[in-house]
């Protein structure tokens, strides 16, 4: 099919090429009343992009719509941006791993099985326990006018729960998930419990004092969230030509030389992990920070055509949206510190376990307002208790350049690999309380 | 395309199913700066079959395009089997509608050139620049969607509807001596392609804004008698009541305001209008094919009201609301809210600031997030009230607090309702994304937080 879209543009278009996107994803939840639901979506999504005339269009459909496809793209290339568009050749594709058999062989028991097992898991008195599994399955095809023709298979599964405390006072939910290639195993079934036993069992802290000023860890969860601008700042449009922070930085220490941070779809069987990318461009590890200092950024055809530079093969194609830019594995190099020489090394600070991303927050420049639900005050190496109505502020990147210490634990988290890290320099108050 | 879908649903061995087919074509602009980086168009078709039988959980299956509608039919019913419910699942009784409003829409945003729609892109974009030499960045995003819907039930129902809508929505950024600053806004409308043509004016006054952020001085934390502008007030109220007067969905905050409780004064009445004219949100019947009703949420400060799907109503023992929505193409309807209001009091907003020694008025917000029982809000821009007139403007204001008791410091509500032209949403978790419609008069609190956030 994805040749008959190409076909139908000969002669027409300077080049063009072409994303088809399908997946089968099979969902079980399991309500705190015990119910149980299975649903499944089946979906089919073609893109196109065409370069005709110096400007590019592109266009997007499901189904039954692939043959308005050109159409609609060649209308959008008379309007769209001029752009020289250098689409890539073919190239013999990198062994990745992105599917599990088991993973897309899993029907509605398997997941029910799964579900119930971290339910069984997590269930105490006074808590609520909602849990979900999920399986997709499908795959990705890629093809230019250059005679690229490229597919591979993908599953991911994953299970996740929403745990609350019953009774507690403005406790809110505790939400967590894994996700992979190949179905969870029970080891990481019981990483999920352990994570939120840990987070439930302290007491609510009244009267902590000031926290101003003091250090704080976050856990590989928490990181997740405060990393967002690092990664808007080394992505796209705003990383090469925007108001990221770091552009124009290229070579200079820009974060603590303690940090490593590296992009990596070759990581067999994780969420970002692939051969190429939507673009045709082929998967590559790439450097981003190294001991602190900027090496590169990740960028598509169509921003390193407006920049100048390379593509990193960071393209992504989704229903119904322009092409993007996004990072697919990231990893942040573990360091030397064991969960409990971390907390040791705070001294009194506030472990942050998991953060509420809110609107508003601007991503580029890392000016942050951010209510952190889940923190906890730390003195002489132990949780003394949690803390209610924490709203932590300040800025990333000045965050990222005053590193306490690094974990040793760096953990999956989805398509994020990160340890767990100690920094200097933010603010916090309860003003919510 | 009725005949397919009756035969299609026909097939199915379940006691209870509903196929829903929804086909959207959207055009999209982007201008970015001067350049226009996106101009695309794009159709998409898909739906959901769901079905259930006693002693069975929902199944549900959705599907891309329209080719074998039969299939997801037979696959609904086979993973309703897999699932397992404590208690059957029950339907409240609906009348049975058969309901045709499909007709060629006036003003068909599709018969609109990309051309077209670029060069408002454009000059949107130019507008933002020309109002101040000030202004560093632009972004300006247009777009319009049609949405064709087809709904039938084994009970019955058959609905078909045709509906457009247009957005524009910009963003600006202004600096001076090193200091960066920038505005928001957007307006939606249901209709045409001309339902968008005063986004000139709206353009504008984000420009004009993001340059008065540059002399405002940060807001002073502390505690103050607060009036929101009625963009802010229906925002507010969305996010605090119309969250907290439904049934728990799945994966998100269980708590329901109980029947009877009172939450505000005697000034604040609250509810929901999915049958509002010519709103985004607002529908005959609703995804479950439910005719939409008016419900009061609050009356006079005591919850009087929640919104139900058929489900949630036949399990509390209510009549449903009409507000069962699916927020993708793709997803299960629940009960969501549609066009939410604060209903109107009495003064003008000369009265309500009259006799305010210091305090803050709140034009628009940036966000407003609910977790638990806390909100947050930041306020789009927003002014000092001293000795009961405006004074400067101050940045960086937000408000947070917990939900009720935020609710219980309303004092007074004004007597200028109006719906907002915002393109708001609803964004709830696993249940998506549908757009809403908010409207207040202005509403005045008494001592309330309010923090220096972001800008």
């Amino acid at each position: 099919m994805i040749g008959r879209i190409l076909d139908a543009l000969a002669g027409r278009v300077a080049s063009a090429d072409a994303v088809i996107k399908t997946d089968d994803t099979l969902s079980v939840s399991i309500s705190p009343e015990g119910d149980t639901r299975v649903s499944e979506a089946r979906s089919h999504q073609s893109h196109l992009r065409v370069a005709r005339q110096g400007r590019i269009g592109f266009a997007s459909a499901t189904g039954d719509e692939s043959s308005e496809l050109v159409g609609r793209a060649m209308a959008s290339a008379a309007s769209g941006e001029e752009l020289e568009l250098f689409l890539p050749a073919p190239a013999p594709l990198p062994n990745v791993v992105t599917r599990a058999p088991q993973s897309a062989a899993a029907d509605a028991a398997v997941l029910t099985g799964l579900a119930r097992a971290l339910r069984d898991r997590l269930v105490r008195s006074h808590r609520r326990v909602e849990v979900w599994a999920e399986r997709s399955s499908g795959g990705v095809q890629v093809a230019n006018t250059r005679a690229v023709l490229a597919g591979y298979a993908v599953t991911l599964s994953g299970v996740g729960a929403v745990v609350e405390s019953i009774g507690a006072e403005s406790a809110p939910p505790c939400r967590v998930h894994y996700a992979a290639v190949d179905l969870p195993t029970l080891a990481d079934l019981e990483a999920l419990v352990a994570e939120v036993d840990r987070r439930l069992e302290p007491a609510v802290l009244s009267g902590a004092g000031r926290l101003s000023g003091l250090p704080v860890c976050f856990t590989p969860r928490a990181l997740v969230t405060f990393l967002r601008p690092v990664r808007a700042a080394l992505t796209g449009y705003e990383a090469l030509l925007g108001r990221s922070p770091l552009r124009g930085r290229l070579g200079e220490p820009v974060l603590d030389e303690r940090l490593t941070l590296v992009d990596d779809p070759l990581i067999p069987g994780r969420p970002g992990s692939r051969p190429v990318d939507d673009d045709g461009v082929v998967s590559r590890r790439v450097s981003l920070v190294e001991r602190g200092r900027l090496i590169g950024f990740a960028s598509d055809l169509m921003v390193g055509s407006r920049a100048g530079v390379p593509s990193t093969g960071h393209a992504w194609r989704l229903p119904h949206a322009a092409p993007r830019v996004g990072l697919t594995n990231l990893l942040v190099e573990a360091g030397t510190h064991s969960p409990e020489a971390l907390l040791a090394e705070l001294g009194r600070g506030v472990l942050i376990e998991d953060l509420d991303w809110g609107a508003g927050t601007n991503p580029v420049s890392g000016t942050i307002v951010l209510r952190a639900p889940w923190a906890y005050l730390v003195e002489g190496g132990a949780v003394r208790g949690r803390l209610e109505g924490v709203v932590l502020s300040g800025n990333v990147f000045e965050a990222l350049r005053r590193v306490r210490a690094i974990g040793s634990d760096a953990t999956w988290l989805g398509a994020s690999c990160l340890p767990a890290l100690a920094v200097e320099g933010l603010e916090m108050v309860t003003s919510y309380q | 395309m009725k005949a397919r879908i009756l035969d299609a649903l026909g097939r199915s061995r379940a006691e209870y199913a509903e196929l829903r087919l929804r086909r959207v074509w959207s055009t999209t602009v982007l201008v970015r700066d001067r350049t226009v980086e996106v101009a695309t168009g794009s159709a998409e078709t898909g739906g959901a079959v769901r079905c259930c039988s006693p002693g069975t959980g929902w199944g549900m299956a959705s599907f891309s395009g329209a080719d074998r509608l039969d299939a997801p039919v037979l696959k609904a019913h086979e993973l309703s089997l897999a699932g397992a419910s404590r208690q059957p699942v029950t339907l409240a009784p609906i009348a049975v509608r058969q309901l045709e409003s499909a007709a060629p829409l006036e003003d068909d945003p599709r018969e609109v050139p990309l051309t077209e729609k670029r060069q408002r892109g454009e000059s949107l974009a130019a507008a933002i620049f020309g109002s101040d030499r000030r202004i560093v960045s632009a972004r300006v995003l247009c777009r319009d969607v049609v949405i064709e819907t087809w709904l039938a039930t084994s009970e019955g129902t058959w609905l078909h509807d045709l509906r457009s809508e247009v957005s524009v929505a910009a963003l600006a950024v202004a600096e001076e001596g090193g200091n960066v600053e920038r505005a928001l806004g957007s307006l939606a409308a249901r209709g045409g392609w001309r339902g968008a043509n005063s986004a000139g004016r709206m353009v504008h006054g984000v420009a004009t804004r993001a340059v008065e952020h540059l002399h405002a001085a940060p807001v002073r934390p502390g505690r103050y008698t607060v009036v929101l502008d009625p963009a802010a007030a229906g925002v507010l109220v969305h996010r605090a009541i119309s969250h907290l007067a439904r049934p728990a969905l799945p994966g998100t905050d269980p708590d329901v305001l109980p029947m009877g409780t009172r939450i505000g004064p005697e000034c604040l009445s609250v509810g929901d209008d999915p049958t509002a004219e010519g709103l985004r949100a607002s529908i005959v019947c609703d995804d479950e094919g439910t005719v939409a009703r008016r419900t009061p949420i609050v009356q006079n400060g005591v919850v009087v009201g929640h919104l139900h799907n058929r489900e949630t109503a036949a399990s509390s023992g209510q009549a449903p609301t009409g507000h069962a929505r699916a927020g993708a193409l793709r997803g299960a309807p629940h009960p969501r809210a549609s066009n939410t209001y604060v209903a109107q009091g009495t003064g003008s907003f000369e009265d309500l600031i009259r006799g305010i020694g210091t305090g803050l008025y709140l034009m628009d917000t940036l966000s407003a997030r609910a977790e638990g029982d806390q909100i947050g809000l930041r306020a789009g821009s927003a002014r000092l009230i001293r000795d009961g007139r405006l004074a400067d403007q101050v940045k960086g204001v937000q408000i947070g607090a917990g939900l009720l008791s935020l609710l219980g410091r309303v004092d007074a509500v004004g007597a200028d309702f109006g719906w907002n032209a915002a393109g708001e949403v609803c964004r709830d978790g696993s249940a998506g994304v549908v757009p809403v419609t908010t409207g207040a008069p202005h509403v005045r609190l008494v001592d309330v937080p309010v923090g220096e956030g972001f800008s």
